[in-house]
């Protein structure tokens, strides 16, 4: 079974239409197994009874910001491992630091295609 | 998901977004703004800002993201919120509004008056300046490669599909606890641990009392349908419980037996609930499981083997009855972890590991040792952030709801016609189908509101669109004026909230423009140089009601008479009425304002207004003090598609009058009838004389002796004035599904509707405001007597004319057939 058959998503983002396109670029490349959520905060639970291998989160979200959600999956050991990919418009210097220092494993820049989602989802968990 | 649909969702979205932006706007005004708002207001532009780039939205990006660094700069405390900031802030919400609804009809805007915006947005920030959005594509940030475990192959991956949301997913490495029992996941039985999560939430003991909770389910509790973890969770709040299950009793793998439980719970509660809650809440299982509610005692130390020897080895009893038949669901996989729903924060960890140490001893004892105690632990602020989540809501396409009231409409009629044929057959009163069809239509009705309540949109979206148009007004006339809103969560029916949009606007522009004074003069006059405009909505007896005010200088009925007088609306030497005056505004082509301001003198005059509240149902009525200002009121059924409605006879025609504008209804006695002039007719009732009016001749029914009027409706016009209307007999009260006439045939004055009866019988509905507005003497001719014969003149011909074919009319609509769609929709 190849990789992307067997890799499991979460996708946070607050906005449906954001979800939709991540949702549309997974598709395209073929990851099958992911699902959506609207509430970083809700999300947190979800991920400590049914981890993933990667969650795909944007930055500008009400309660827990992407980076909010970032520290909380790492300071939970069920959760700590799990690959995570910031999704946000223009990265400002703190942004960056702050992922860096939470060991974010990497980010997609907006407005993103198919193609950049793939490239970034590759550097995180190997060739799909 | 099509991209049209995504996009489509984009809109959407901004709307809502556009809403909330506005909403954190104004709050930011009143200098009421939190973090949170300025979060939140960030959060709306940032979002249209990404929304808009997936689409190539380029102009929209562009403006999203100056807009949203100058709400950044004021977000981070780098930019004073100033008069002149808040202005332009305002004023670039609009603008962003426009561009989002030119992005939709994907047409552009004028370059020019984005150029405008964006040099004001950039004033604001002064030197600071914009930095361009960053080009660099990999922003300096070098991907980190996940390490899926030791071993190579990424074992993780190599699993079978447990479907997503399976209870287990070993991405983490963590080890499992040494359990003696084979793992019963390997069964796939469904029945899995979740022991890699145990220790996620650190345990700590409460020094408070506590209840301890043995819960043994037997096989009945799950035939009935039970859920341990419902039923666990339920009985005290997070954070109170501590859960254990009890997997001692797990079968050797060759043993398991599908329909036998096997799981057992230890359960500690916080013991201020009394052992007796504790107990009721298990009472609905009682003779199902296995129950004992005890005071906690600190249990033994931790056996060596933890597994093997856990702290409650008691096994599972016999179940009394040997399970007949195949269980309806297998036991419940165990569900040991209760997803909070957040994960612990760290400040919580930290808090836990500072307990001292000796609070730790119990834990070690009953918990750790075994690696499957847990503790749900939800935080406080978890519940505000649930609490300040959105309502879930579900989009639905407008035509769907309305082909549901269409058919709810549909099914009100045919109720009708039901309880109609069962009321002819005249059966004895404790007939089955009597109450039956009672029944009917309650259910009916329930469902009658409960789709109307689908349609209901609160008036907040429309109240912010009028800040705007104030602002506007307020900068085209040079007058300072803000708008106060009350009441925004008011809901009305959609097509109202829409098609009030227009009235609204011209209204608001017009006590902006006519209504306040200039600045000085109100200086002059003691009052705040900047004027209020209010505007309010509130539920009132069925009906909505909207009042726009203002506290400008009030109506100046002098002028606004000789202005009548001049234009020949009025005769000279007239005298009116305060009320009366007032109304005049209301007449087609009146206008006071001195010069026709480019505003609103727009050659659209309050007649259209009045018109356009009249299309829905409603009615407007003007109050005005010289010198504080002036009030429209605006009141609108809540519902266009049905209402409550007095089944009447005129004339043998039957005719229905919305019971909202029937005062009272008077059986009048020869002596209360007094004859005005020739014709005319005042109805005496409790000292007050009001005018009469015969609906079967305002109709073209012809004219009747008035001694012969059995019965008068007392109803209410839109200036307040009391008038008598004519009928012969009140024959029921009802729900009436309103059928507009105008598509389907045509308007017909002093009919503002149709409906059909239980009998099947059209009903025409009867406007009582075209019906008693000609009773207004002085404004002879101008309003209404286009269509209403004058009173004194009934018995003209070509007015007789005009209405007579209206009875045949009636006839000539065809007969609905039950079942088959009307004619009148």
């Amino acid at each position: 079974m190849s990789l992307k058959e067997n890799l499991r998503v979460m996708v946070v983002d607050d906005m449906s239409v954001s979800r939709a396109l991540i949702s549309q670029s997974l598709e395209e490349i073929g990851i099958r197994h992911f699902a959506t959520e609207s509430d970083s905060g809700a999300v947190l639970g979800k991920l400590a009874t049914s981890p993933v291998h990667l969650v795909i989160s944007d930055m500008n979200m009400p309660g827990l910001s992407g980076l909010d959600l970032l520290a909380a999956l790492r300071g939970n050991t069920a959760t700590q491992k799990i690959g995570f990919i910031l999704i946000t418009g223009t990265p400002s210097p703190e942004v960056l630091k702050r992922g860096q220092e939470l060991g974010l494993n990497n980010l997609i820049r907006k407005p993103f295609t198919a193609a950049t989602v793939k490239t970034a989802i590759e550097r995180v968990v190997g060739p799909l | 998901m099509s991209m049209q649909s995504i996009r489509d969702t984009f809109f959407e979205e901004c709307e809502d977004l556009l809403e909330a932006l506005a909403e954190g706007l104004a709050r930011m005004e009143t200098g009421e703004a939190d973090s949170e708002c300025l979060n939140a207001v960030f959060r709306a532009v940032h979002s249209i800002k990404g929304g808009a780039g997936a689409f190539a939205l380029s102009d929209l990006v562009a403006f999203a993201h100056r807009f949203e660094t100058v709400l950044d700069e004021i977000r981070s405390d780098r930019l004073d919120l100033s008069d002149e900031v808040m202005h332009v802030l305002l004023r670039s919400a609009d603008h962003l509004a426009d561009q989002v609804e030119a992005a939709r009809e994907e047409r552009s805007i004028d370059e020019e008056v984005t150029a405008a915006f964006l040099v004001n947005l950039g004033t604001c920030l002064g030197d600071a300046g914009f930095e361009a959005p960053a080009a660099d594509e990999d922003f300096g940030f070098s991907a980190i490669t996940l390490d899926f475990g030791a071993s190579p192959g990424l074992p993780a991956f190599e699993l079978p599909d447990l479907g997503f949301a399976g209870p287990e997913f070993p991405v983490t490495d963590h080890p499992r606890p040494d359990l003696s029992h084979p793992d019963p996941r390997t069964s796939g039985s469904g029945a899995t641990a979740a022991p890699a999560l145990a220790d996620l939430t650190p345990d700590k003991k409460t020094s408070a009392p506590r209840h301890r909770i043995r819960f043994i389910p037997w096989p009945q509790f799950y035939s009935n349908g039970h859920d341990p973890l419902v039923l666990i969770t339920s009985l005290a709040a997070p954070g109170e419980l501590e859960i254990r299950p009890d997997l001692s009793s797990l079968p050797e793998f060759a043993e398991f037996d599908p329909a036998k439980p096997c799981l057992a719970w230890d359960i500690l509660v916080a013991s201020h609930l009394p052992e007796a809650t504790v107990e009721a809440h298990f009472e609905f299982v009682r003779g199902l499981c296995e129950l004992s509610v005890a005071p906690e005692i600190t249990p033994a130390p931790a056996p060596e083997n933890p597994a093997v020897a856990l702290p409650w080895p008691a096994p599972l009893p016999e179940p009394l009855v040997e399970p007949l038949t195949i269980q309806s669901r297998a036991p419940e996989p165990e569900q040991v972890v209760i997803s909070p729903p957040a994960g612990p924060p760290p400040d919580a960890v930290i808090e836990t590991s500072a307990l001292p140490p000796e609070k730790d001893t119990p834990r070690d004892a009953t918990g750790e040792g075994a690696g499957a105690l847990l503790r749900r632990r939800l935080p406080k602020s978890e519940d505000d952030a649930e609490g300040r989540g959105p309502k879930p809501t579900l989009r639905v396409d407008l035509e769907r709801v309305d082909r549901l009231i269409n058919a709810v409409g549909e099914l009100i009629i045919n109720q009708a016609m039901i309880e109609q044929s069962v009321t002819d057959l005249s059966l004895p009163a404790d007939t089955e189908i009597i109450s039956h069809t009672e029944d009917y239509r309650l259910l009916a009705r329930d469902l009658q509101e409960a789709v109307m309540a689908i349609r209901a949109q609160p008036v907040k979206p429309l109240f912010q669109r009028m800040s705007r148009i104030v602002r506007e007004a307020a900068e085209a006339t040079g007058k300072p004026a803000h708008l106060v809103t009350i009441g925004e969560s008011t809901e009305v029916d959609k097509t109202v909230v829409e098609r009030l949009a227009d009235p609204l606007t011209h209204m608001i522009r017009n006590a902006v423009d006519h209504g306040l004074e200039s600045a000085a003069a109100r200086v002059a006059a003691g009052k705040d140089p900047e004027g209020t405009i209010r505007l309010s909505a509130a539920h009132r007896s069925g009906s909505v009601i909207i009042t726009i005010s203002d506290d400008g200088g009030g109506l100046d009925r002098n002028r606004i008479l000789a202005k009548a007088i001049s234009r020949g609306l009025v005769a000279e030497g007239a005298e009116l009425s305060d009320a009366e005056i007032d109304n005049l505004l209301f007449l087609p082509g009146f206008s006071t304002a001195e010069k026709i301001s480019n505003l609103s003198g727009r050659g659209v005059g309050l007649d259209v207004v009045k018109n356009a509240v009249g299309a829905l149902g409603g009615r407007i009525a003007i109050s005005s003090t010289l010198g504080s200002g002036s009030e429209f009121t605006i009141s609108l059924p809540l519902t266009l598609a049905v209402m409550d409605g007095m089944v009447i006879s005129v004339a043998g025609q039957t005719m229905v009058i919305p019971i909202a504008s029937v005062i009272e209804t008077i059986r009048p006695t020869a002596a209360d009838l007094h004859l005005l002039g020739t014709s005319d007719r005042l109805l005496s009732i409790r000292g007050r004389f009001l005018p009469m009016i015969d609906v079967a001749e305002c109709l073209g029914f012809g004219r009747r002796d008035p001694a012969q009027a059995s019965l008068a409706l007392l109803v209410e016009t839109d200036a307040q004035a009391h008038c008598a209307l004519m009928v012969d007999a009140v024959l029921d009260q009802r729900q009436v599904v309103i059928k507009g006439l105008d598509s389907n045939y045509g308007a017909i004055p002093g009919v503002s509707a149709a409906t059909v009866l239980g009998d099947g019988q059209i009903a025409l509905i009867l406007d009582t405001e075209a019906l008693t507005s000609n009773m207004s003497g002085l404004i002879n001719g101008r309003n209404g007597a286009n269509y209403l014969p004058p009173a004194a003149g009934a018995t003209a011909a070509p007015a007789s004319q005009s209405f007579q074919p209206l009875a045949a009319r009636a006839q000539a609509l065809p007969q609905p057939q039950t079942g088959a769609p009307h004619a009148i929709h």
